[in-house]
């Protein structure tokens, strides 16, 4: 990533990173640089030295991303804040490379130049890379082609007799106009009493028919197996790699974008595969035969045909564009139409309530006239332009029937052979009007290739290195000056450093967003910290391979996740070969046995869609048989009896103090007194590990932990009266 | 006081006495409010309805060391401030809602894979403006109000499209 966008008056001298800038600190519109050299941040306005900073004055650097702009602060040893400047927001992702490298510079005392990270937008479109190396829209349509085509390789026999197949059945459509044209002249035009002749031409003409069906049978066969196939190939391909991907890329995308690259993307490149790619090889070609055939009929008339193609094409092809706009508005309106009236009828219990019948309706009508609009604007566009084009692709014919009709006059042209040159001139044109549109189908097909060729090509950043073992855990984990931000230039963990012992219960506490479950997702190893090291047994975690770790960790978290199965398939999840006593046992363990009998079809009773069809309760039951069944050596609990009433949570703390017993166990809670039986409390704040220590020793201390359980007996005091 | 009284109480919407209010500019960037003789730091105004009002209802609020939000009160009308302190209060906000308005559409090209590059007059200068997902990043928010969201997060926004001359107004018709 370049840092060095804009540089100040006095030129690159000494200069590190060099930003321009739109603001002052105090807000003002300015034309300004944000320079850093090795020891200071000069700060130039209008092209004068405004102020100039040391770096060692301060101890953190961070960016804000604001609602119009964003802004760049040093803060100091002290706590004091400096605002540095603010700018617009395409220039963050830099100051955020920026303070980043500050911060380490900080720390380290080594000042990177240059910068690992990538470009965050494409420098051709300016649209953002978001993660990807090349831009999609942007990557050359050719090599994405060709590594499309070579997708085809394994079924290239297949392939093969499918262009054949299609070549031969077009060849058949080109052999009928010259049946045509030997009827005329023979038969028609001489007024010849032949029979037989006209007969045989007629059987000819039904056993190319019947020729022609057979051959789009194979055709058909075969290029739906090479597609299907090739939709299979990719669609696994792609789920694979989705599977092994790290935290961080899951979560740049969503679920829904996720499924619509495995299931849409890869259809779009079944169907092209399977219809346009195939078509436009042999469409190319009919072209090039039907031009030669036009050729060599009559090279005066061919060249009537052909010459008014071009430019039309082109207009074909811009109002062609108009329309797809059109489209997009209509399809944008109907949208809003849709997700309104799915809005009104879901809420249809307040509108009600609230007796908003009327003004929903005046709501609902306008969406709906808006649409209409949209409608009868882009039909009429539509009626208005296609005929129009459609006889300017067919120009060429009326010139043909014009000069051709006057050959046959004068006799220099049999009335067959005009026949079929115009119906050759009509194919042409039909081949040429729909590979007209092929650089949009190529487009199209190439931008759902790039989106699955970027997953497929993703590196994980989570990756087993080479020499990664399994590793038996015994429980014991370490954390060495752990440093960690989901964005690099903003930390939520910093310098941790800390010792679970084998077996041992740890509470870590402390307010919202203060890093709690971010500890838990490092020791899962979900992402990699930024800095320090985590390890368990000693063992640093990147060297314990991420199935055998992670195979060793329990999780109980808030939300329970349960499979669309049964009862008895989810609790089997953490251990498909265990055996049916073993899943009961883990059930009772969890206080879930007795509810599971009661229901209808005891284990083999459906949990529905993500497990709705129990309660929130039952579900965290569930979720603790499983963790049972599995038997971890790390257990972690991550806000396992939030949401739950007194007698629930009652019976989900007794089963979780069973599966505790004798394990490592991580809880994060917010109510406090369910970490009363924890051995060692982590007490967090403001990212850094504030206290440790027993539940008495840290209310002894007096310090942060005893203001939170003060706060919160106040809460409950409060709610206690009401 | 009866119960019901005390619930509006805690609810009220504490609007400020202009006259009283003195903010002055701090050296982290945010402002500092003297008000009824209590010093507020690190004070962030915020519009209460930024698209449609950029001058009433400005609620002043500040986060304590926990990250606590307390929001001091509304300034209901900035005109009603002194001069002075109407420039730093308006200042803060152009500069915290920086939203540069379009002033001429010269072109809009579309990709044809969900965006667009709008190439127009604003009042930050001549710009191509990448937008993503342009039906939701380029949308009316009323029968004349275009809002725009850029591919890098800035906002653009043109308060009345009819205003705008006869060749903005028709390339933009194809897509509002």
């Amino acid at each position: 990533m370049k840092l060095i966008l804009k540089l100040p008056p006095g030129g690159s001298e000494g200069i590190v990173y060099s930003l321009p800038f739109g603001f002052a600190g105090c807000g003002d519109e300015c034309d300004g640089v944000f320079a850093v050299t090795e020891k200071e941040i000069k700060i130039y306005i209008d092209g004068e030295l405004e102020e100039v900073y040391n770096i060692s004055d301060f101890s953190e650097f961070v960016v804000r991303r604001g609602i119009g702009t964003s802004f760049i602060q040093g803060i100091a040893p002290g706590g004091e804040v400096t605002g540095f400047c603010g700018f617009t927001q395409d220039l963050f992702p830099r100051y955020g490379e920026v303070a980043k490298l500050l911060c380490h510079y900080i720390r380290t005392d080594e000042l990177i130049k240059e910068t690992g990270a990538e470009e965050t937008v494409c420098p051709k479109c300016g649209l953002p890379l978001e993660g990807s190396s090349e831009c999609v829209f942007c990557k050359s349509t050719a090599s994405t082609m060709v590594r499309l085509l070579k997708m085809i390789l394994p079924y290239r026999k297949s392939f093969t007799i499918a262009v054949i197949f299609t070549v031969l059945s077009q060849l058949i459509w080109v052999a009928v106009p010259f049946l045509d044209r030997l009827l005329i002249d023979k038969y028609v035009t001489p007024k010849k009493d032949s029979i037989a002749g006209i007969l045989l031409l007629a059987v000819s003409m039904i056993l190319l028919m019947l020729l022609e069906g057979v051959f789009e049978y194979f055709n058909m066969k075969h290029s739906f197996k090479v597609s299907l196939n090739i939709g299979k190939n990719l669609r696994e391909t792609v789920f694979r790699k989705s599977q092994q991907l790290s935290m961080s890329s899951i979560s740049r995308r969503t679920a829904g974008e996720m499924i619509n690259r495995i299931s849409n993307d890869a259809a779009k490149l079944e169907d092209f595969i399977t219809a346009n790619g195939k078509d436009a090889i042999v469409r190319i070609l009919s072209v090039v035969l039907l031009t030669g055939l036009l050729i060599s009929l009559n090279w005066r008339l061919a060249l009537l045909t052909l010459i008014p193609i071009p430019p039309v094409l082109v207009m074909v092809k811009k109002l062609n564009d108009t329309m797809k706009v059109n489209y997009t508005r209509v399809w944008k309106y109907s949208t809003r139409h849709s997700e309104l009236l799915h809005d009104i009828l879901n809420g249809i219990r307040v509108v009600k309530s609230y007796g908003s019948e009327d003004r929903e309706s005046v709501r609902y009508t306008d969406a709906s006239e808006r649409l209409v609009r949209a409608n009868i604007r882009a039909e009429t566009i539509w009626y208005l332009t296609m005929p129009f084009s459609f006889f300017m692709v067919t120009a060429g014919s009326y010139f043909v029937l014009y000069f051709g009709g006057r050959n046959v006059l004068i006799g220099s042209m049999s009335v067959g052979q005009l026949v079929q040159f115009t119906s050759y001139a009509a194919m042409l044109s039909e081949q040429l009007f729909w590979l007209i549109f092929i650089p949009r189908t190529f487009a199209d097909a190439s931008v759902s290739a790039g989106k699955i060729f970027e997953i497929i090509d993703e590196r994980s950043e989570i990756m087993d290195s080479e020499d990664s073992r399994e590793l038996d855990i015994k429980g014991e984990i370490e954390f060495q000056n752990v440093s960690f931000g989901y964005k690099p230039y903003d930390p939520v963990l910093r310098e941790i450093s800390c010792k679970i012992n084998k077996g041992e219960m740890i509470g870590i506490v402390g307010h919202s967003g203060v890093g709690k479950s971010t500890m838990i997702n490092l020791i899962m190893r979900l992402y990699d910290c930024t800095e320090g090291e985590i390890s368990i047994d000693g063992v640093p975690l990147k060297s314990i391979s991420q199935n055998s770790l992670r195979s060793q960790i329990g999780v109980v978290l808030q939300e329970t996740f349960l499979f669309d199965g049964s009862v008895y398939d989810n609790i089997a999840y953490a251990d498909p070969a265990a055996s049916f006593e073993d899943i009961i046992r883990a059930a009772k363990a969890a206080n879930a046995h007795d509810f599971i009998v009661k229901l209808p079809d005891g284990y083999n009773t459906r949990v529905g869609n993500k497990g709705y069809q129990l309660s929130g309760g039952e579900r965290q039951r569930i979720a603790i048989a499983r963790a049972i069944l599995r038997d971890p050596k790390v257990l972690i609990l991550d806000e396992a009896t939030a949401s739950l009433d007194t007698r629930t949570e009652k019976q989900i703390q007794q089963a979780l103090d069973r599966l505790t017993k004798g394990r490592t166990t991580i809880a994060i809670a917010h109510r406090l007194s369910t970490l009363s039986s924890a051995d060692r409390l982590f007490v967090l704040d403001k990212g850094r590990l504030a206290e440790t220590g027993s539940h008495k020793e840290l209310m002894s201390k007096k310090g942060v932990y005893y203001k939170l359980v003060m706060a919160q007996r106040e809460t409950t005091k409060m709610r206690t009266a009401v | 006081m009866t119960e019901t009284e005390e619930l509006y109480k805690v609810d009220e919407l504490k609007l400020l006495d202009c006259k009283k209010i003195h903010l002055t500019h701090e050296k982290s960037g945010f402002l500092t409010l003297e008000y009824e003789g209590k010093v507020y730091h690190k004070t962030d105004p915020t519009r209460l309805v930024p698209f449609f009002s950029k001058t009433t209802y400005i609620s002043l609020s500040y986060e304590d060391e926990e990250k606590e939000f307390h929001e001091i009160g509304v300034i209901k009308n900035m005109a009603d401030l002194e001069e002075e302190q109407y420039k730093i209060l308006d200042s803060y906000l152009k500069y915290k809602y920086f939203m540069p308005e379009i002033l001429k559409v010269y072109s809009i090209r579309d990709n044809m894979q969900g965006s667009i590059f709008v190439k127009s007059l604003t009042t930050a200068g001549e710009k191509t403006i990448c937008i993503k997902d342009w039906y939701q990043n380029f949308r009316m928010l009323t029968d004349s109000y275009l809002y725009v969201n850029d591919a890098d997060g800035n906002k653009y926004f043109c308060e009345d499209i009819h205003r705008l001359d006869k060749k903005s107004l028709s390339v933009l018709e194809m897509f509002t």
